[in-house]
């Protein structure tokens, strides 16, 4: 079997895979696997791999790795400089590595703050719980469940496919649009309709302390619709002990947090909308400093319809032919 | 947004792809929990197409799905609890644990918050969280509240937060304790403490953030490496529907049994059993004036309380 070998780890790269831990949230797992699930598919498929292959997510580049055989790779996300054994390659497209050829990655200047990198075969790290995706705080996962650093080896899988480009490309900025659906807790019976207004038009900031947990936000203040929280808690955010989803806009004290795939499956603050599905990948792409988020709300229908037009664009056979 | 509304049951949208039902209203109702399992039961026993996994909470459940429309799920649990007949026993195991009241190791998560994070905060003040919640009770010292803790079993009602973090409710509405979490909240706890947030109890299975006013410490509740042959068989020592009563030891006594646990050398102790629902809400009547006297008690020091 084949072998990654890293040489420089950035300041996060983990093993991850789609859709990651699934069937444990009533044990307070959250799924983990990759925060922009847009570019970590299109990786795995430019290179050939099934869509629940493991590959890489690196944060802000500054990565690289050796491959010990000639296999396929795809690098996808924020934009960055990516070279082979010196060699400028294109982002978004898979490219032939040979053995003992270098894979790095530069700085990710932005827009954009996350890439994916597709490797044919797919990491081969034993799954733990049903997947290969590291989960850091519960120490499980990828590699011992950690970030990889300089010196790792991870096994490879066996190596197929053709080199191709991926056509719906999709477009990195600095002011991001999240669609997202009311509620669950959100106007009349937790938030006023003024303060629905607000979460909706908004230009909310990224605060530097985002992360695989969730994404904070900042700009403005709830007037909320109860005095209490009651039995739950002195603050009217606190309401008694709950389920979360993934992509939850958790309003703690008054402050929102997306909640990501590392996140709490469950706690006492209201959620006051949830971020579509098919919107879900751009938390994996917000730079914590600088970067902006407005909500839109959304429907259910338009949602389904999205997210159908998001997995039609990720088929096999929408990939643009040579 | 409620996508729903029967009877004591509200549907409402978390998303395109699940869906939160919550039964009641928002009070500290065991039966509701008791409802949330029963319901959970039959999920899991007669799964409708397009459900992926469910995730129940104190008086709710998220549904998580794909592929098809929530009207579908709605429909198939109007079912469920058209049909659901009361339960009168629950499979329910009783798990021993010790703590450590004030120990060292939750009075450093404390010392690091006043330091780094919130100086002022009224729940901070000695260096510890749990005189604030004697305070906040009206309890007359701390032996109050550590009888209080001691002198009822706490109802596993679902997991979750962290892998394996139990939250907890006392069976014995007398000896209910309530105070407010943190503002903001902690970055550092470690493994083991014992949390108190509104009326729920908790355990922190890893060192990690956390929200819950600390009493003290007790046994790791998650291991993933099975040191413990208790955690062999699953990471997560507690289970939902499990009853946790706490017996008072030292410090150094408990790290003496959180080494042991490490070591294997420790037996957990775990009685199998059922929880009689029946017997159970026969008997909180003849209590109920007793927990609202008490109650009463507790929410006017609470008044008197500043909150952090």
């Amino acid at each position: 079997m084949s072998a990654v070998e890293i040489l420089e780890g950035g300041i996060q790269t983990t093993v991850q895979d789609y859709p990651g831990r699934r069937g444990l949230l009533a044990q307070g797992f959250f799924p983990a696997g990759p925060m922009d699930h847009l570019a970590f598919r299109a990786a795995n498929l430019l290179v050939g791999n099934p869509e629940d292959a493991a590959g890489l997510e690196v944060t802000l580049g500054n990565v690289s790795f050796r491959v010990g055989a000639d296999t396929l790779a795809a690098v996808c996300g924020a934009e960055a400089p990516v070279t082979v054994d010196g060699a400028e390659v294109p982002l978004w497209q898979s490219v032939q590595v040979g053995a003992g050829s270098e894979l790095a990655i530069g700085p990710a200047r932005g827009p954009g703050f996350r890439l994916y990198v597709g490797l044919a075969g797919g990491i081969d790290v034993p799954p733990v719980l049903g997947s290969r995706a590291t989960y850091t705080m519960g120490a499980l996962g990828g590699l011992e469940g950690r970030s990889l650093a300089a010196g790792d080896r991870l096994p490879l899988g066996d190596a197929r496919g053709q080199p191709q480009p991926f056509a719906a490309r999709p477009e990195y900025v600095r002011d991001w649009e999240l669609r997202a659906m009311r509620g669950p807790q959100s106007a009349p019976d937790f938030l006023t309709e003024a303060d629905m207004e607000m979460l909706f038009t908004r230009a909310w900031s990224v605060n530097p302390n985002s992360n695989r947990t969730g994404i904070r936000l900042e700009g403005g203040t709830f007037e909320w619709a109860r005095r209490s929280g009651g039995i739950a808690g002195g603050h009217p955010s606190n309401i008694l002990d709950n389920p979360y989803p993934v992509g939850a806009v958790n309003i703690n004290g008054d402050l929102p947090v997306i909640l990501a795939p590392d996140g709490p499956t469950a706690g006492g603050f209201v959620v006051a909308a949830t971020v579509i599905h098919a919107d879900l990948w751009k938390l994996g792409q917000l730079r914590p400093v600088g970067d902006t988020v407005r909500f839109r709300e959304t429907t259910i229908e338009e949602a389904v319809e999205l997210d159908r037009a998001l997995d039609e664009s990720l088929r096999p056979e929408c990939l643009e032919r040579p | 947004m409620i996508a729903a509304q029967r009877a004591g049951v509200t549907y409402r949208y978390a998303g395109d792809r699940a869906l939160l039902v919550e039964y009641g209203e928002m009070e500290l109702d065991l039966r509701l929990n008791f409802r949330v399992h029963a319901v959970d039961d039959a999920l899991r026993a007669d799964p409708p197409a397009g459900l992926v996994e469910t995730a129940p909470g104190f008086r709710s459940i998220l549904l998580s799905y794909d592929g098809v429309r929530p009207e579908t799920l709605i429909e198939h649990l109007d079912g469920i609890h058209d049909g659901l007949e009361e339960r009168l026993e629950i499979p329910s195991r009783l798990i021993r644990l010790p703590v450590a009241f004030d120990d060292s190791e939750t009075r450093k998560a404390v010392r690091r918050y006043a330091d780094t994070i919130r100086t002022d905060a009224p729940n901070v003040e000695g260096g510890t969280n749990v005189d604030y919640v004697v305070r906040y009770n009206g309890f007359a010292d701390r032996e109050e509240l550590y009888e209080a803790v001691l002198g009822t079993e706490q109802w596993a009602g679902f997991i979750g937060f962290f892998p394996g973090l139990p939250f907890m409710f006392p069976l014995d509405p007398r000896e209910t304790v309530f105070v407010p979490k943190y503002n903001p909240s902690r970055t550092w706890t470690p493994e083991g403490a014992v949390g108190l947030g509104g009326p729920c109890y908790s355990i922190y299975p890893v060192e990690s953030a956390g929200g819950y006013q600390l009493l003290g410490r007790t046994l790791p509740v998650y291991d993933l490496r099975g040191r413990n042959a208790v955690f062999r068989e699953s990471p997560l020592l507690v289970r939902p529907g499990d009853r946790v009563r706490f017996h008072r030891v030292e410090e150094d006594e408990l790290l003496r049994l959180f080494e042991n646990v490490h070591a294997d050398r420790y037996r957990y102790e775990i009685e199998d059993g059922t929880f009689d629902v029946g017997a159970y809400l026969d008997w909180l009547p003849s209590i109920a004036a007793e927990a609202g006297e008490r109650r009463a008690r507790r929410d006017q020091a609470a008044a008197e309380t500043p909150v952090p």
